[in-house]
């Protein structure tokens, strides 16, 4: 394994964090969460009517003294809260210095990480699919527990970007494919032909509270590259030509912010978080102050 | 405006060239890139993808289709049009004499209109042809019919301004016999670049030449040299007389300084000062010890150097060895021994070539034996020099030419004569005494023995007991002295040739030029005479054959050619003239000014190229 995902430093402010949950917990496996359900936890909720059968453990003695009548004290049930990490392994990914894909998995890794510590259960949801890595992917399809934090950031290591994805395609399928809803962490570059409405809609629809990062390479931000160029896309071998020179710079840059801010503002009409990042950001930078700020942890 | 090269736009054809090289694909650099998601919407917004609205605002396309007409224009060669008419074939004759070397037009006349001529060569069409002649002394092709500008530019760039004066008329009827040949369609025309400082032009007879004359000059500041003689002086023998006219030709009046000098040595210097348009006749009177020359200079600076100064080389006087072959002529006698300087002997026959006199008179007598010298013959019927005369009876005389210089102060009033000999005047001799029937006195130069033939016997006249005769027979004596002859013939006119009669045969000559310079003359064996035409520099020449050196002056001389006030007209023939245009400058021509703005496109395109794609 080459260097390590995160530094151990960042690691551990990140143990101090907990994912925001807007909702109460849906899942049906305990945790650390509170939830809608009844149960037995130390958080009071209710009192309601004894029936026989009860348990007369929860019975409220102290009310029965004043009004002589049973009382069953309810008490909060605590579940966990499943956090969905969606992470584009397209080819596009792989482009970039530093490589888009690096960035997004230390992202990955982060929220996994924070997620980890306060007992949720961490789904990766890698797309496009690659049978070469069916095992990692099988792996992170559901971790739950600090100590399997570890083994979580090893099989983050061993993917690969590669292949073609429909992002539409990958987060509808991810959002079926959800038992319970929790928080969706959407990382790509977002730069599918086909657009991201309906896959973000999806997710929004199927009860995620979404978190979308865009990830895109400084190159893809202000390029480098001038003159008669041939431009081939990595992921649909499509070509464009293009003529660029420095004096077009400010006019592609506005496009690119063009670009970015309707994507702000779509996810913004549906209630997404968006934070977009250049993979040349720095790692603690979006974590601990953006992230924070936009109360997707706290 | 109008097209020099129209056929360059012929050109035009290459514009879609380029329009088709932009819808053909560049080569371009190949790069894989993580998505051209955000390209493709970077280009919708600039540029389409049909290939013609490709086209559409493509600054690079227009900028080189642009370069590409502007080329074509200044390859078309536009000019706006002169005054002048579209000729197709011109004439152009530079005046290369001496008045063109004045300097009231910067750096001279001559250069002024050498570079006029330029400016028409540059204004040549394609198709038209041009013609380059060089008129001074004589009239020189400096380039035949073409319209290869840079010949043309070569052939005026070659032409010299010598010292010699202009004759215009062989020039004009050279470029007359050159534009026969051409129809009215062509529309010839013969630009003469001249000052105006031509002698008269009375004989020519075409009025309907198209001549356009461009006159060069604008002031007239000289003062010049016109005449020179150098004669024993009549008072003292032992002394020269040089005869000096020096004429006033500005428009003021000019004092100056006349040195004369001899062999370079100044003998005097008299201050000078002449009204204006006057002219000064001056005498000076030296002592002359030996051949040499002298030289008079002008020491005023004025626009026209060449007439400043003349030289002229003088002979001492030597006795003139003449017989006399008569049976007895006591006038003519008389009159010969009173000739100035003249030893006779006299004799009853010629029974040799009479190589020791200067020359024979024959009075009257066929000799045995011809001299080889200059005659003066009297009533001398049987020679080989025209036909056999015929006998005239009491012939009148109606008219004599006073300027030849036999008859000079010599006039034939009342002079009435009993009989003559008759004969028509043959083609090496003139006519001095004219009778209705026939010519009485002829006077010529028959090789280069020079006769002077009278048809009749004076002694069958009055004429010995007119005052005229003693004058005419020292008149005849200074004519027919073959010394006279050879120092007359030391003074050229510029441009003239010079002559000299070679003695002894001999294949090679050299002549030392005024510069300095040195010219090696190659001479038939067999020739009697050498002829050196390369007299077009002021100066004195020296001649050298064998171990004979001979010094001999070339001069201006040229009243006319001193003259240098610019003039307006130049009369052709009686009835017609010429006026100055006042077309100053032919066609102008921009294709240079189009280039250079092509050439700024095409840098302004690099910039653009270079800002968009770096």
């Amino acid at each position: 394994m080459s260097a390590p995902l995160l530094p151990p430093e960042l690691l551990r402010r990140l143990e101090q964090f907990q994912l925001l949950a807007a909702r109460r917990a849906k899942s049906t496996a305990r945790g650390e969460r509170r939830s809608a359900a009844r149960g037995q936890s130390v958080e009071f909720a209710d009192h309601r009517n004894y029936v026989a059968g009860d348990d007369f453990r929860y019975l409220d003695w102290n009310l029965y003294g004043r009004l002589d009548k049973f009382f069953l004290k309810l008490y909060e049930e605590e579940r966990e809260l499943p956090v969905r990490i969606f992470l584009d392994a397209s080819e596009s990914m792989a482009f970039g210095e530093p490589r888009k894909f690096d960035f997004a998995r230390q992202v990955a890794a982060a929220v996994g990480y924070v997620a980890l510590c306060g007992f949720d259960r961490v789904s990766v949801v890698p797309f496009p699919d690659n049978r070469d890595e069916a095992a990692v992917r099988g792996a992170l399809r559901a971790v739950r527990g600090r100590k399997s934090t570890l083994q979580y950031f090893k099989n983050l290591t061993a993917l690969t970007a590669s292949g073609t994805a429909s992002f539409n395609e990958a987060m509808r399928r991810g959002a079926l494919e959800a038992r319970q809803t929790g928080i969706a962490v959407v990382l790509s570059d977002f730069l599918d032909p086909a657009g991201y409405e309906a896959g973000l809609t999806a997710l929004v629809g199927r009860g995620f509270q979404v978190n979308a990062v865009q990830i895109l390479a400084p190159d893809e931000l202000a390029p480098g590259a001038y003159g008669d160029l041939r431009l081939i896309d990595s992921e649909t071998g499509g070509v464009q030509e293009v003529t660029f020179g420095k004096y077009r710079l400010a006019a592609y840059q506005q496009m690119v912010q063009n670009y970015c801010q309707r994507l702000r503002e779509f996810s913004q009409s549906r209630g997404i978080h968006f934070f977009m990042v250049s993979s040349a950001t720095n790692l603690e930078e979006l974590l601990l102050k953006q992230l924070r700020q936009a109360a997707m942890w706290g | 405006m109008n097209f020099l090269a129209p056929a360059a736009f012929l050109f035009a054809f290459t514009l879609p060239v380029v329009v088709v090289f932009y819808l053909l694909k560049r080569k371009r650099v190949a790069r894989v890139v993580a998505s051209t998601l955000l390209w493709q919407k970077f280009l919708a917004e600039t540029q389409a993808s049909a290939p013609f609205q490709k086209l559409r605002r493509n600054w690079l396309l227009i900028l080189q289709l642009l370069m590409l007409l502007l080329a074509i224009l200044a390859l078309a060669r536009p000019y706006f049009a002169a005054k002048t008419g579209h000729s197709r074939l011109r004439v152009l004759i530079i005046d290369a004499s001496a008045s063109m070397q004045a300097v009231d037009e910067n750096p001279s006349r001559f250069e002024v209109a050498r570079k006029q001529a330029l400016a028409w060569v540059d204004s040549l069409r394609d198709e038209d042809k041009m013609v380059v002649l060089q008129v001074a002394a004589n009239t020189e092709v400096k380039q035949s019919e073409t319209s290869d500008k840079s010949a043309l530019r070569r052939a005026i760039l070659a032409c010299q301004a010598v010292d010699s004066p202009t004759r215009l008329l062989p020039a004009l009827k050279m470029a007359e016999s050159l534009i026969r040949d051409h129809g009215k369609e062509s529309n010839p025309e013969i630009h003469l670049f001249s000052d105006g400082a031509v002698p008269d032009l009375a004989d020519f007879g075409n009025h309907t030449l198209p001549l356009i004359y461009h006159r060069i000059g604008h002031s007239a500041n000289n003062l010049g040299i016109t005449a020179l003689d150098a004669r024993a002086n009549p008072e003292d023998a032992g002394q020269r007389a040089l005869y000096v006219s020096v004429g006033n030709y500005s428009t003021n009046q000019l004092q100056t300084d006349l040195e004369l000098s001899f062999d370079g040595k100044l003998l005097e210097t008299r201050p000078l000062t002449i009204p204006a348009g006057q002219s000064s006749a001056q005498v000076f009177v030296a002592r002359q010890t030996h051949d040499g020359v002298f030289t008079v200079r002008s020491t005023l600076t004025d626009d026209l150097a060449v007439d400043n100064q003349a030289s002229i080389v003088s002979l001492l006087p030597q006795p003139v060895k003449v017989l006399l072959v008569t049976a007895g002529n006591k006038f003519l006698e008389r009159a010969l021994r009173a000739a100035p300087n003249v030893s006779m002997a006299v004799a009853g026959d010629c029974t040799d070539t009479a190589a020791g006199f200067d020359f024979v008179v024959l009075d009257g007598i066929t000799p045995s034996v011809w001299p080889t010298g200059n005659i003066l013959a009297i009533h001398v019927g049987n020679t080989n020099w025209f036909a056999p005369p015929t006998a005239l009876e009491a012939p009148s005389i109606v008219d004599w030419r006073a300027t030849h210089p036999v008859l000079r102060y010599v006039g034939f009033d009342n002079v009435q004569i009993a009989r003559s000999l008759a004969t028509k005047t043959p083609t090496w001799a003139v006519s001095l005494v004219d009778a209705p029937q026939a010519p009485l006195i002829l006077a010529g130069e028959l090789g280069r023995q020079r006769i002077l033939w009278i048809g009749f016997d004076p002694l069958d006249s009055n004429w010995p007991l007119r005052v005229s005769f003693p004058i005419f027979i020292a008149n005849a004596a200074d004519w027919l002295n073959p010394a006279s002859v050879r120092s007359a013939e030391l003074l050229v006119r510029a441009g003239d040739p010079f002559r000299y009669g070679l003695t002894a045969a001999t294949n090679s000559a050299q002549v030392v030029l005024p510069g300095g310079a040195v010219e090696q003359l190659t001479v038939d064996p067999k020739a009697t005479e050498l002829i050196f035409g390369d007299t077009f520099r002021q100066g004195v020449y020296r001649l050298r054959v064998g171990t004979n050196d001979t010094q001999f002056c070339v001069n201006l001389l040229d009243a006319a050619e001193s003259n240098i006030l610019p003039r307006d007209t130049i009369n052709l023939g009686t009835y017609s003239a010429v006026t100055a245009t006042q077309t100053r400058r032919a066609n102008l021509e921009l294709w240079r000014w189009i280039a250079a703005a092509a050439l700024l496109v095409l840098l302004f395109e690099w910039w653009y190229y270079h800002r968009r794609t770096v």
